[in-house]
This record gives structure tokens, C-alpha cells and sequence, in this order.
């Protein structure tokens, strides 16, 4: 069973859409400056006011949506171990993969970092670790045990993450933990027992900070979203000796990422907790909004590992997109029959995966290359390597989302039940018709999905093409020549993903139902 | 086209508010990525067979498809396996014979490997009874010969409900175990501390 792909009208909109706007960069080159900006303090808006100072200025909100965060993976565990195998009928793949998974990026587009806040992981692992017990408001029993050691310096990067975030993708479409329940609680628990035992050993979150494949994942995307906390004086950070927001008080625990929040230019390792916002003496730490690109544009530092993490991004993003093309199940089958591979044709599939790493960072070292031969500066390889990277983040983060929406709207039809009976206990799977149903009884109508997945791909591509040209200012100033390459990188990346979108999309679970069993 | 300019309009600005606000508001049915080898479960309403367990595998020549009846057997309940095969090129049945065996499914427990049959095609199709007596979980293992090759190829097979408590118990287990082992070198750092701050004392 197929969903439609976007129709060629609006494919052919996005390329025309395209076309103009590399034009016009092509014309315009590298601006002369560095963009301004302006920033709205969400604790200026009189009407959002005591809303942000009752969720960042006490410690029980957050634990309360803690709590219901950590009920929902509790529930999630134990649908799964004890429910039905069939995934759709289950809570525990249907709430993980379709809800959690899915609008986790639309979440993203929104509130950024916001839901490391209230992770099931992280607050299982820091109330099994570091549990906090209070008698009453002010008055409450600490308790340690970790062992606070400082992480080896192979730990102190992103690297564990991007092995962790090729491994989870490894699972969920390789080996197909998203269709089976079980599998889904086994990985929900080996997560908690990691992020426990790096707890446990290490000080601060390691996990969250270099391990987590969710929370980086998170945090670069993050780079697009229209929010951040952020001093809301910066002079009083300037002047302040202390540092609560990295050191902590006496009762609110330190930055579990180190950041300073006087220094903080990126949202990349913020997991929103809300720790500088509690422990700042001068209440001079709050959410505030601002331009969605901004920090991708000229904000964001580059790093080597950091670099890889967003390229393999944009690799695994696209190869999610290439696993559902009708023509990937046959190409495998080929493939397997060329090497011998059988069963569940792991081996095919990890070479299709590695070969979907590879190919996007072959085009874009080609691409480096190339900028760095016509800009004919000292340029290095490594610092053009890592200060163009940012290209790729809003064309991942646009196809993920379009990507997402056709999965969660068109999905999305009468799964409320679940909660009904979220062991689907006794249930039967998806029939014929119920499949079919999905279709019709769609949550918004499908041509206003065609719309928002078109503005998502003209949205990235835009993106993309201003972070270039910002990127370029200061790196490849004068000729507009020196944004050939990468501007066709951006139009290849983005033309790919577009075509993606108009290709019918398998919607591999209600398949088989169609195929007739015999008795 | 046009009703994407009604929405920006105002007309749909209740779709749109709605998608802004999906991620809280929908529930929606498990998205499923199934390539060859994974179990499915399937209901056909044409006919009035109970829901199955599938498995479309290759092996060399060969596509295996791998149904069982019912989809959750459970203890001391007929059973039924039904494997059809066709060669990937042609789509041609195989006609040879099928033979079927049956082991424990686990990593550190006897296989115990055991023959539950042999069967000859029917109307394109290789049909194994079974029934278990204790719940678990079995492999079953096909075998046929073609063209002079041996093949081979392992089916998962459920019986009864799997088990819950082991991963639950594996989980906490290893979290109390890093716990205690934590608070023992916890206590040995600080009674090191102390000899250190006496040794210094009487120094």
C-alpha cells in the first residue's frame, strides 16, 4: 500500500522556486555584513509573562510534566513486553514511533530544544542516580551516587552520538524494532539503563551531552528553532563571578551540559532544563524568541564532530525517505541475490546503509574541494569543511519534517481508540477496509499536506541559501563564482528531496493485509 | 493551488492551526517500515481465516513465504505452518519436498533441535501441523534441496505470551547492580580520605 507523492505541479513549483532564488544568490554573492538581529524576551509579552516565570523560575512544573512523561514510557514498557505483537494495535510502537518519534521534529519547528526538558531517560536515570525528596517547599534530602568522575576526552564529543544515531536507524529500518512492540520496550529500557549508568559514573549528563543520538539530533536541529534561553541582560553576566547557570546553587544542580550562559552563542547542547533560569541569582536567564535561522546563519561555531554529526543528518535523514520509495524493497531483494544474503537481509541493508552515509559526504568533500580551488585562498580543507556544514542542517531538518507530516496526518485516523485498549489486547490487525478508511478520514485534507510540505522544502532550500551566503562573508568575500558549488549542492540536495516527496510513499504496515491468505 | 491560497487567506486557518497544534493532538496508528524477513501480522476479510503471522524471506534462488495459524498459538492449541516457495526468476512453485524441524530460541539455552516432519507440496503449498505443550520460544527450521543445493532458512515461532519480567529484571538488575557498586567505591574513596586526613593529623 502507497501513499500518493506531492503532485508534479507543486514539484515543479519548488523548482521554479528554486531556480529563482539561486539565481538571485548567484547574483548577489556573500553579503558585505554579518546579519542583525532582533530578539523578543517571551518575558516582555505581558500576557505570556506569568506563564514563563511559573514554568522557569520553580523547580515542581517541570516535574510534574516530568512525571507525565515518565508515566506515558512506563506505559509504553509494559504495553510493550505484555501487549500485542501487532504494532498497530499497540501503544507502545504506535506512541513511540508515530506520536513521540514523529512529531518530536515538529516540536523541534517550535519550541526547540523543550522536550530534553521533560526526557523519560534522562529523569528515570537522574531519579535512580541523584534523587531529590522533599519534606516540603523549601525543605528537601539529596542524594548521590555517582561516582562524578570527569569523561575521558575520546567521550567529550559528538562522535558516541552520531555512532548511537546510525545504530538507532540501523534498528528501527533494518532490523524493524518500529514494528514490533517488544522490541520497541527492550530499546525504550536499554536507553534508561545507559543513560543511568553514564549517570552513574560520570559527572554532569554525559549521555545527554555526547551520547544521546535523540538529544543531539535535537539540539542541531535546534539551531532552526525560533526560541532560546538567553541572558536577558547580558551585561550582568559580563560582571558575574559566581556563575550559578554553570556551577549551580545550593539547590538547583549545575548545567548538566557546562554551558555559561553569558558565553552561550548555540542551542546545540541546551537541554532546556531550566537550571540557569532557577539557580541565576538576578532572574537574568528567560526564553526569548528569534529570527528561526539566525543561529545556523552566524551564531553556531564550527566543529570537526560536529560537522560529521550534521552531514550524517542529512545522510540518514534522506535514507529514511530512500526506505520507503517503492523501488527499495526489489533493489535489496537484487542486491541480496548478488551477495548470497538471506533471512532478513541485515547485511544488505547495512551496506545500503553505509553506501547512503558515504555517497552525501563524497558530494559534499567534492564540493569543499571544488569551493576551495576556485576561491584560490589559503583556505583550508577542514575550516571550509566545517563552516559550509551548516548548509546541510535546514535541508535535513525541512525533508524530515515534510517527511513526518504525510506520516503523522495520514496515519493519524481513529488511533485514539488505543487508549481504549492500549495492550490491543484481542485485537485483530488492520483490516482491508480500516486501511483504506485512514485514507479518506485524513485529519487535514490532502491538498493542504501538498501545500505545507511544498512551503517546508522552499523554507529549507531558502534557508540553506541565506546560510550560505552568511557563511560566505567573511570566507569566500568578492566573486559570486565561489558559491557555485555549494549553491548546486544545495539545489542537488533539495531537487532530491523534492523528488522524494513526489514519489509514492510505501506505507509498509496494512501491506500485507492486502495480499490474500490461504487456508 | 487554489486551495492553498483559500488557507492563507483564512478560509482553512483552522486546518492550519490544527497542524500546528498536531504533534498534542493526534493518535495515529504505528508506522511500520517492513522489509523481507520481519514478522507481520495480517487479516484477510475475503475469507474467514483467523489472523495470521507472516514472514517473506529470499534465500539463493528462491522467495520463502512463511505463514502461521493462528498468529498468537498458545500451549496444547492445534497449529498450522504453511510455506510457499517460488523461484525469484520465474515465479515457478517448488515441487521437491519440505522438511521441518523445530528448537529452542535463545542464547544460552539447549537448542535441543527436533524433527516435526516432512511434507510434500499441495496446490503450491507446504503445510506442518504443530502443537507445543509448554509455552516459549521455537524456531522453526526448513529445509529442501534444489538443484543440488541444500537450503536452509530459520522462522521465528511464539507460543504463548512472551516474557515480560526478564528484560524488566535484566534492566533494574543491572541498574541496582551499578548502584551498590557506585556506593561501594563511593565508601572506599571516603574511608581513604579519612586514613589520608588521620595519617596527616598525626604527622
Amino acid at each position: 500500500m502507497t501513499h500518493p507523492g506531492l503532485p508534479e505541479i507543486w514539484g515543479m513549483f519548488i523548482w521554479g522556486f528554486m531556480i529563482a532564488v539561486a539565481i538571485w544568490a548567484f547574483l548577489r554573492g556573500a553579503p558585505d555584513s554579518s546579519i542583525s538581529s532582533q530578539y523578543i524576551s517571551l518575558d516582555k509579552i505581558t500576557l505570556l509573562k506569568p506563564v514563563i516565570k511559573f514554568l522557569t523560575r520553580s523547580q515542581f512544573p517541570l516535574l510534574f510534566l516530568k512525571i507525565i512523561s515518565v508515566s506515558f514510557f512506563i506505559l509504553i514498557i509494559y504495553a510493550g513486553l505484555n501487549g500485542t505483537p501487532i504494532a498497530e494495535r499497540n501503544i507502545a510502537t504506535v506512541l513511540t514511533w508515530n506520536i513521540w518519534w514523529a512529531g518530536l521534529i515538529v516540536s523541534i519547528f517550535f519550541f526547540g530544544s523543550a522536550w530534553c526538558a521533560v526526557c523519560p531517560w534522562d529523569a528515570l536515570a537522574s531519579w535512580f542516580v541523584k534523587p531529590k525528596i522533599w519534606i516540603n517547599k523549601k525543605v528537601y534530602f539529596k542524594l548521590n551516587n555517582s561516582l562524578e568522575m570527569t569523561p575521558p576526552k575520546w567521550l567529550r564529543n559528538v562522535w558516541p552520538a552520531l555512532v548511537m544515531f546510525i545504530g538507532l536507524t540501523w534498528l528501527e529500518l533494518g532490523v524493524g524494532v518500529t514494528t514490533s512492540p517488544y522490541w520497541t520496550a527492550l530499546l525504550s529500557l536499554l536507553m534508561v539503563v545507559l543513560a543511568t549508568l553514564f549517570l552513574a559514573i560520570y559527572k554532569n549528563k554525559v549521555f545527554c551531552h555526547y551520547v544521546c543520538p535523540v538529544g543531539r539530533t535535537i539540539g542541531f536541529y535546534s539551531q532552526l528553532a525560533p526560541v532560546e534561553l538567553r541572558p536577558i541582560n547580558p551585561q550582568i553576566c559580563s560582571s558575574c563571578t559566581t556563575l550559578e547557570c554553570f556551577n549551580g546553587s545550593e539547590s538547583i544542580d549545575a548545567c548538566p551540559t557546562q554551558l555559561v550562559m553569558g558565553s552561550l552563542t548555540q542551542n546545540t547542547y541546551c537541554t532546556s532544563c531550566g537550571n540557569c533560569t532557577q539557580s541565576c541569582p538576578q532572574q537574568n536567564i528567560t526564553w526569548r524568541l528569534r529570527p528561526q535561522s539566525n543561529e545556523a546563519i552566524q551564531s553556531a561555531r564550527p566543529h570537526w564532530d560536529e560537522a560529521w554529526f550534521m552531514l550524517a543528518l542529512l545522510a540518514l535523514t534522506s535514507f529514511h525517505g530512500i526506505t520507503m520509495m517503492e523501488f527499495w524493497e526489489s533493489a535489496i531483494s537484487q542486491f541480496a541475490q548478488v551477495i548470497g544474503d538471506s533471512g532478513q537481509l541485515l547485511v544488505s541493508f547495512s551496506i545500503g546503509l553505509i553506501i547512503s552515509l558515504i555517497f552525501p559526504v563524497l558530494i559534499y568533500s567534492l564540493v569543499v574541494l571544488l569551493t576551495q580551488y576556485i576561491a584560490k585562498r589559503d583556505i583550508k580543507f577542514k575550516k571550509l569543511f566545517t563552516h559550509l556544514v551548516f548548509i546541510t542542517l535546514p535541508l535535513a531538518f525541512a525533508y524530515h519534517l515534510a517527511h513526518n507530516l504525510n506520516h503523522m496526518i495520514r496515519e493519524s485516523v481513529g488511533a485514539s481508540q488505543l487508549f481504549y485498549n492500549p495492550l490491543g489486547l484481542n485485537a485483530l490487525p488492520l483490516s482491508d477496509s480500516e486501511n483504506l478508511l485512514k485514507e479518506y478520514n485524513m485529519i487535514i485534507s490532502q491538498d493542504v499536506l501538498f501545500a505545507l510540505q511544498a512551503i517546508l522544502m522552499m523554507f529549507g532550500f531558502w534557508v540553506a541559501v541565506k546560510v550560505l551566503r552568511y557563511r560566505s562573508h567573511n570566507l569566500l568575500p568578492g566573486q559570486n563564482i565561489k558559491l557555485l558549488p555549494a549553491l548546486s549542492f544545495i539545489i542537488l540536495i533539495n531537487g532530491f528531496h523534492t523528488w522524494m516527496l513526489t514519489q509514492p510513499m510505501v506505507m509498509r504496515i496494512g501491506s500485507l493485509c492486502l495480499t490474500p491468505t490461504l487456508n | 493551488m487554489k486551495r492553498f491560497s483559500l488557507i492563507l487567506h483564512g478560509k482553512n486557518i483552522s486546518h492550519f492551526m490544527l497542524l500546528i497544534l498536531l504533534p498534542l493532538l493526534i493518535t495515529s496508528e504505528a508506522v511500520a517500515h517492513h522489509v523481507l524477513g520481519r514478522p507481520a501480522y495480517s487479516l484477510n476479510e475475503d475469507s474467514n481465516t483467523p489472523p495470521s503471522m507472516q514472514v517473506e524471506t529470499q534465500i539463493g534462488e528462491y522467495y520463502l513465504t512463511y505463514m502461521v495459524f493462528p498468529a498468537f498459538p498458545k500451549p496444547g492449541e492445534n497449529g498450522r505452518i504453511n510455506v510457499y516457495a517460488s523461484r525469484i526468476d520465474n515465479g515457478d512453485t517448488f515441487q521437491g519436498e519440505m522438511s521441518f524441524s523445530v528448537s529452542n530460541d535463545g542464547w544460552f539455552i539447549d537448542k535441543n533441535e527436533e524433527n516435526i516432519g516432512t511434507q510434500q507440496v499441495y496446490d503450491g503449498v507446504f503445510r506442518q501441523g504443530f502443537l507445543f505443550k509448554e509455552k516459549g520460544s521455537y524456531i522453526i527450521t526448513a529445509k529442501f534441496e534444489s538443484g543440488g543445493e541444500p537450503y536452509v532458512i530459520d522462522f521465528p515461532l511464539q507460543i504463548g505470551e512472551s516474557s515480560s519480567m526478564g528484560p524488566v529484571g535484566i534492566a533494574l538488575g543491572t541498574i541496582v547492580l551499578a548502584l551498590i557498586s557506585v556506593n561501594v567505591i563511593q565508601r572506599k574513596r571516603l574511608m581513604r580520605e579519612k586514613i589520608r586526613q588521620t595519617r596527616d593529623e598525626l604527622k
